[in-house]
C-alpha cells in the first residue's frame, strides 16, 4: 500500500493534478477564515463593479491632502481619451488642418491635445462634414477643455438651519491623498458580479458547493455503477443481460436529457444542492458499471477466486476479499472522474435554468448562469465569467490529470 | 453476407427498443414526481400570470392534453399518437405558435451547427493524435496538452471566451444569433454570409473543446498499433513507412468510431448549452427559453427530439462501424 | 557447388538502450549458403536469433542498428545500401521473412489480397491488379490454400490458417533467402508438420532459392535443415551438418540443448532429459572469457580468461570452445 502511493507520486501528471486539485481544496478551506464575510453580501449597488481599490470619496476629501507636483492633466488626457476619439482627432486634423501623418501621433495625448488646441475652430467650415460629425467634434472639443481644466474643486456645506452652503474645503488638482490613510476601502481583486458581490468571495464558496455537488454525485454514482457492475460481472446469466441492456440504454439515452427532465419535473422548490447532487449521480453511473463489469468478468475465473468459491466462502465475502481489492483502482479512476463531470453537469444544468434553485449559496453553474442572465459576456465584465470558467477547467483538468497519471500506473500497457 | 444483415438486424430493433423506453421515460418522468403532475406542471405555467381567463385556459389546456382522468395506459397512447404524427401542443411561452412549428425552426440550425462541429472535431483530434503518436516533439509536447486542457473547459465556457476575444475585443465576428437581426431569413447571399459569420464562433467552440479528448484517444490506440506484430512484418515485406502508417491510423481510428458514439450524447448536450451563450436560434437556446417560460410542452418537445437525434446518431455510427471493421463481421459469423 | 545466395561476413549489430548502453546481440556472425540449401539456427530465448533474422535483412530501426560486417545477397553488398534502396530492392523479393508468432502478422482488417497488393507494388508498382491477382491464387493453390482465403480478412481465418497465408505472402515473390524465425512454435503438432511441410515444398519447386530456419529447439531442424548453427550470447558457437550436429554435437551447449529437449524420434540422442542450468550472460558487459564458462559444466580456469577462438575441422565443421575436440570427446564419455 505504502509502495502504491509512493509509486503514484512518481508520476508527474498525477501529482501535478493532485497538486492543482489540493491547492483549489484548500483555497476553500482556508480562504472563508481570512475573510470572513458573507460571500452573498451584496456589497455593491450595481452591476459589475471592475475589479480594483474602492475608497470612500467622502474619506478622500477628509483626509490630509498632500500637494505633488505633478501634471494631472496629461494622465488624464491619456486615460480619458480614447483611441476612437483619438483617431476622429486625427482625421480632422488631417483633413481640415493639412497635416501630414507623420505630424499627428496618437499614442501621444499630449501632443495630440496641443496640435488640437491650435487648430480646432468649431467655427471653421470644414467642408464634406455632415452636420452630427461636426457637433461631435464640437462636442470633443469640450470634453477636451473640460480635461484640461486645471481649476480647484470646491467642497460646500449646507448650513442646517439656513439652508445656506458655504465653502467648507477648495481642492486644487495637485491635491494627493495617501490611499493608506484613507479608513474606508475595499479591494475587489475580480469585481462584484450582477447583484454587487464580491465575485473572489463567491467563487470561493462557489467551488466548495461545486466540489461537494460533484462529490456526492461521484460517490452515488459510484456507488450505483459499482453494486450493477458487481452484480452483473460476478453472477452472469440473465442479471447480466439485464443489467447490461438498461446500462447500454442509459449509456445511449443522453443523461443531460435526463437531468433536464428530473430537475424540471421535481420542481423549483424541491430543488436545493443536495437534490441537484442526487439526481446527477443518479444519471451517471453508467461508465463506472461498463468498466467494473468487465474488470470483475476477467477476474471471475481467476485462481484464487475458483479457491475461494471451493473453499465454501459466501459471495459477499468472495467479493470484498478477492476482487473488490483487485477493482480498486479502477473504482477510484471512476470516482474521479465521475467528480469531474458531476461539476460540469451541475454548470450545464445551471445555464439552462434548472440548477440549484437557492438564494443561499452560489455554485460555478449558478455564477455562470447570473453573470450570463445580465449579459456580462455582452458587456465584457469578463471578471464576472472568466474566474468561472477558469476553476471549472482547472477542477476538471487536475482530476483527469490524476485519473491519467493512475491509469499509466496501474495499466503499464499504455506506458511508452 | 448474412453476417452483416444479422448485425444490422439487431442493432436496428435495439435503437427501436431505446426509442420506445426513451420515449416512455420522456412520458413517466414529469408523472412520476409526488403531486398532482398536471396541476404542478400547470401552477408553475400560470406562476406569474394575472388575467384569470389565461389562467384557466392553460388548466383547460393541460387536463385535455393530460386526459388527467384517463388511466395512465390510454394517456401514454395519445401521448403517442400525439407525437408521431408531430403534434406537441401549443407553446405556452410563445403563444399561438405550435410546439412542432418551434422545433422546426431551430432544429435545424443545431443539427448544421453541431454535426459538422463535432465530426471536424473528431476528425482533427484524431489526426493531432495520430500524429503526436508517430512524429513525437512539439506535437506531443505541446500542442496535444494544448488542446487537452482546452478539452476540460466547458463548450459553454469556451464559447464565452470566443465570444470575449472575437467579437468584443477584436470585431471579427458578430455576437449573438444566427443572423443578423436586420435580416429576414432569404435565399439570398447577404443572408448567407451573414449566417456564415455568424456560424463560426459557435462552431469553433464546439471544434476546440472537442479536438483534445479524441487526440488522447487516438494517442493511447496509435502507441498501441504501432507496436503490433503487423507493423514488423509490413516493414520487413518491403512496405513504405508511409503506407503502414495508414494501416496503423485505420486500425487505430476504429475504436475511435465507437468512442464516438458512447459519447455522442454527452458531446451534444454540452454544445446546445454553448448554443445559449450566443442566443444561436437552435434547440439549447430554445430549450432555455421553453425553461425560463416554464413551457411545458416545449421542454418535452425539445428532450424528445434531442433523444431522437441522439440515438439516430448513434445508430448511423454503429451502422457504419459494422462496415468498415471486418471484425464484426467475423464475429457474427461464429 | 551451387551459387552462394547469402554471404555475412562478421556482422555486428546492437541495441541502443534508452540509458544509452550498448548490447551487441549480434556480434560478429559470419555464414553462408548456397543455392538450394537451407541452415537451421538454434539456441536458447536471449541467444540473439531473433535479433540476428532481423539484422541479416540489412534494415534496421531503433533501438537496433548496425554497427560493422558486410552481408551480400546473391552477390551483391548490400550493407552499403541506403535504407529505402533495400527496402525496395531486397526486402521481400530477394530476402523475404516469416516473423515469430506468424499468426499475429497480418493486419486484422485488411483483405490479403489487399496486403498482397501492396507486397508487390513496393517493389514494382506498375503491376496490373489483375496480374497481381492470378500470381497469389496460382501460388496458394500450388501451396493448397484454398483461393477464398484472398478476400477474406485476417480476422476471418483460423490460426494455422493465418500461420500458413503469411508463409505464402512471405514467398510470393520468390525470394532468394527466406528467413524464418520459429515459424513453427506455438503451432500443435499436425500444424507444425504442416508448416515444415509447406517451407519444403517451396524449396523443391524453387519457389525460395535458400532458407534460414530459425527454432529453439534444435532437433526439430533435423530433418528440415541442411546444416544447423548453434548460437549462444550473440555468437555462433557450433557449426556443422544437421547430421552431425544432431547426432554428434561437440561443444557442451550444443550437448546441453539437444538434452534439454524431450524428443520422441527414434535413434535422437537426449532421452535423458537435463536442463542446462543458469542464464545467459548479460550481454551489456559480456564476459571477457567463454560466454558458456559459467554454466559450462567442463569449464576450466582458463575458460574464463582467454577470449576462445572458432576452431575449424576438416570436413568444415567449426565449433568455439578452449578444449580440442578429442577432449570434447573425452568428456562426452562421462554423460
Amino acid at each position: 500500500m505504502k509502495n502504491q502511493i509512493r509509486q503514484i507520486f512518481h508520476s508527474p501528471k498525477f501529482t501535478l493534478g493532485f497538486t492543482i486539485f489540493a491547492l483549489l481544496l484548500l483555497l476553500t478551506i482556508f480562504y472563508p477564515l481570512i475573510v470572513t464575510d458573507d460571500p452573498l453580501e451584496m456589497v455593491g449597488q450595481g452591476n459589475f463593479f471592475k475589479p480594483g481599490t474602492y475608497i470612500s470619496v467622502k474619506e478622500a476629501v477628509d483626509t490630509d491632502p498632500y500637494t505633488l507636483n505633478l501634471h494631472t492633466s496629461t494622465s488624464r488626457l491619456e486615460k480619458n481619451l480614447s483611441m476612437d476619439e483619438r483617431m476622429a482627432m486625427a482625421d480632422w486634423l488631417q483633413q481640415f488642418a493639412g497635416l501630414s501623418p507623420k505630424e499627428v501621433d496618437v499614442t501621444d495625448a499630449d501632443g495630440l491635445v496641443s496640435l488640437w488646441k491650435e487648430h480646432y475652430d468649431s467655427a471653421s467650415e470644414q467642408k464634406g462634414l455632415i452636420a452630427a460629425r461636426k457637433k461631435y467634434f464640437s462636442r470633443l472639443d469640450k470634453k477636451i477643455q473640460g480635461l484640461l481644466e486645471n481649476s480647484d474643486v470646491l467642497v460646500a456645506e449646507k448650513n442646517e438651519e439656513t439652508g445656506e452652503v458655504s465653502v467648507k474645503k477648495t481642492i486644487p488638482s495637485t491635491s494627493y491623498v495617501n490611499v493608506s490613510e484613507v479608513g474606508s476601502k475595499r479591494v475587489f481583486i475580480l469585481g462584484t458580479d450582477n447583484f454587487g458581490r464580491d465575485v473572489l468571495t463567491e467563487l470561493v464558496a462557489a467551488i466548495k458547493t461545486s466540489l461537494k455537488i460533484g462529490f456526492i454525485a461521484g460517490l452515488i454514482a459510484t456507488t450505483i455503477g459499482l453494486s450493477l457492475g458487481l452484480i452483473a460481472g460476478y453472477l452472469g446469466g440473465f442479471i447480466d443481460d439485464l443489467i447490461l441492456f438498461i446500462t447500454n440504454l442509459f449509456t445511449v439515452i443522453p443523461s443531460f436529457i435526463l437531468l433536464i427532465l428530473i430537475s424540471y419535473s421535481i420542481g423549483k422548490n424541491a430543488r436545493g444542492v443536495m437534490m441537484v447532487a442526487v439526481i446527477i449521480g443518479l444519471t451517471s453511473w453508467t461508465w463506472t458499471t461498463r468498466s467494473v463489469r468487465s474488470q470483475v468478468i476477467s477476474l471471475r475465473n481467476r485462481d484464487h477466486v475458483n479457491l475461494s468459491k471451493l473453499s465454501g466462502h459466501s459471495l459477499v465475502r468472495i467479493i470484498l476479499t478477492d476482487i473488490l481489492p483487485y477493482i480498486a483502482s479502477y473504482v477510484v479512476m471512476a470516482l474521479i472522474l465521475q467528480i469531474s463531470s458531476g461539476i460540469l453537469a451541475e454548470a450545464q444544468l445551471s445555464m439552462i435554468g434548472l440548477g440549484p434553485a437557492t438564494t443561499t449559496v452560489s455554485t460555478l453553474g449558478l455564477m455562470m448562469n447570473w453573470a450570463m442572465s445580465y449579459s456580462a459576456h455582452l458587456n465584457g465584465d469578463w471578471w464576472a465569467y472568466f474566474p468561472v470558467i477558469l476553476s471549472i477547467a482547472l477542477i476538471s483538468f487536475s482530476l483527469n490529470l490524476m485519473n491519467t497519471g493512475l491509469d499509466q500506473i496501474f495499466n503499464p500497457q499504455l506506458r511508452e | 453476407m448474412t453476417g452483416y444483415k444479422k448485425y444490422y438486424t439487431n442493432k436496428i430493433i435495439w435503437y427501436l427498443i431505446t426509442l420506445v423506453i426513451a420515449v416512455v421515460l420522456n412520458f413517466v418522468l414529469p408523472r412520476l414526481m409526488p403531486g398532482d403532475p398536471v396541476s404542478a406542471i400547470a401552477a408553475r405555467a400560470v406562476d406569474g400570470m394575472t388575467d384569470s381567463t389565461a389562467i384557466q385556459a392553460v388548466y383547460e389546456d393541460y387536463a385535455e392534453k393530460f386526459g388527467v382522468n384517463l388511466p395512465m395506459s390510454t394517456q401514454f397512447l395519445i401521448f403517442l399518437k400525439n407525437a408521431v404524427r408531430g403534434d406537441f401542443g401549443v407553446s405556452f411561452s410563445q403563444y399561438p405558435r405550435t410546439v412542432s412549428d418551434i422545433i422546426s425552426s431551430s432544429v435545424w440550425w443545431t443539427v448544421c451547427l453541431q454535426l459538422p462541429a463535432i465530426l471536424l472535431g473528431w476528425i482533427l483530434g484524431n489526426v493531432l493524435g495520430a500524429i503526436s503518436a508517430y512524429k513525437k516533439g512539439i506535437f506531443d509536447k505541446g500542442i496535444l496538452p494544448a488542446f487537452l486542457f482546452m478539452s476540460n473547459v466547458p463548450a459553454f465556457g469556451m464559447a464565452t471566451i470566443l465570444l470575449y476575444v472575437f467579437s468584443l475585443k477584436l470585431g471579427l465576428a458578430p455576437s449573438s444569433g444566427g443572423y443578423g437581426f436586420d435580416l429576414i431569413p432569404a435565399a439570398s447571399l447577404t443572408f448567407f454570409r451573414s449566417v456564415l459569420a455568424h456560424y463560426q464562433l459557435p462552431f469553433w467552440s464546439i471544434v476546440l473543446i472537442t479536438v483534445g479528448g479524441q487526440a488522447i484517444g487516438m494517442r493511447s490506440m496509435s502507441i498501441y498499433e504501432l507496436n503490433a506484430d503487423y507493423v514488423k512484418y509490413s516493414r520487413f515485406m518491403g512496405i513504405k513507412d508511409r503506407k503502414i502508417v495508414g494501416y496503423v491510423f485505420r486500425n487505430a481510428m476504429l475504436p475511435q468510431i465507437t468512442g464516438l458514439a458512447m459519447s455522442i450524447g454527452t458531446m451534444i448536450g454540452g454544445a446546445l448549452v454553448a448554443e445559449i451563450i450566443f442566443s444561436y436560434p437552435g434547440l439549447g437556446t430554445t430549450l432555455l427559453a421553453a425553461v425560463k417560460g416554464r413551457d411545458y410542452p416545449l421542454i418535452s418537445a425539445c428532450t424528445l427530439i434531442i433523444t431522437v437525434m441522439v440515438l439516430l446518431a448513434n445508430l448511423f455510427v454503429e451502422l457504419i462501424y459494422g462496415v468498415i471493421d471486418p471484425r464484426i463481421k467475423a464475429a457474427q459469423q461464429d | 557447388m551451387g551459387k552462394t545466395m547469402l554471404e555475412v561476413d562478421h556482422l555486428k549489430t546492437k541495441y541502443i538502450t534508452r540509458f544509452g548502453e550498448n548490447i551487441f546481440a549480434v556480434d560478429g556472425i559470419s555464414l553462408k549458403i548456397e543455392e538450394g540449401k537451407s541452415l537451421g539456427i538454434a539456441g536458447e530465448s536471449g541467444c540473439g536469433k531473433s535479433t540476428l533474422a532481423l539484422s541479416l535483412m540489412g534494415y534496421y530501426f531503433a533501438p537496433l542498428h548496425y554497427q560493422s560486417g558486410t552481408i551480400k545477397v546473391d552477390g551483391v553488398n548490400i550493407t552499403a545500401m541506403k535504407p529505402d534502396e533495400i527496402r525496395k530492392k531486397v526486402l521481400g523479393n530477394e530476402i523475404a521473412y516469416i516473423p515469430q508468432a506468424a499468426m499475429n502478422a497480418l493486419n486484422p482488417t485488411q483483405k490479403i489480397i489487399s496486403f498482397i497488393e501492396d507486397v508487390v507494388r513496393a517493389h514494382d508498382s506498375g503491376i496490373a491488379r489483375k496480374d497481381i491477382y492470378d500470381l497469389a491464387r496460382q501460388r496458394f493453390e500450388v501451396l493448397g490454400l484454398p483461393e477464398s482465403v484472398l478476400n477474406k480478412h485476417a480476422v476471418e481465418l483460423s490460426g494455422g490458417m493465418r500461420q500458413r497465408t503469411v508463409i505464402a505472402i512471405s514467398t510470393i515473390l520468390s525470394p532468394k533467402v527466406l528467413i524464418a524465425d520459429e515459424p513453427s512454435s506455438a503451432l500443435d503438432v499436425t500444424s507444425q508438420k504442416m508448416v515444415i511441410k509447406m517451407l519444403r515444398s517451396l524449396m523443391e519447386k524453387g519457389f525460395i532459392k535458400s532458407m534460414i530456419f530459425i527454432t529453439h529447439e534444435l532437433p526439430l531442424l533435423y530433418n528440415v535443415t541442411d546444416e544447423i548453427m548453434v548460437m549462444y550470447a550473440g555468437q555462433i558457437v557450433e557449426h556443422g551438418t544437421a547430421r552431425e550436429m544432431v547426432f554428434d554435437p561437440l561443444h557442451p551447449y550444443s550437448r546441453g540443448l539437444m538434452g534439454s529437449i524431450l524428443v520422441p524420434e527414434e535413434g535422437v540422442r537426449g532421452a535423458k532429459l537435463t536442463a542446462i542450468p543458469g542464464t545467459p550472460p548479460n550481454l551489456k558487459k559480456p564476459p571477457k572469457g567463454c560466454r558458456f564458462a559459467d554454466r559450462c559444466r567442463y569449464a576450466k580456469p582458463a575458460c574464463m580468461l582467454h577470449q576462445i577462438a572458432e576452431s575449424h575441422l576438416e570436413n568444415g565443421r567449426m565449433f568455439r570452445c578452449y578444449l580440442e575436440e578429442k577432449e570434447l570427446r573425452e568428456v562426452c564419455k562421462d554423460e
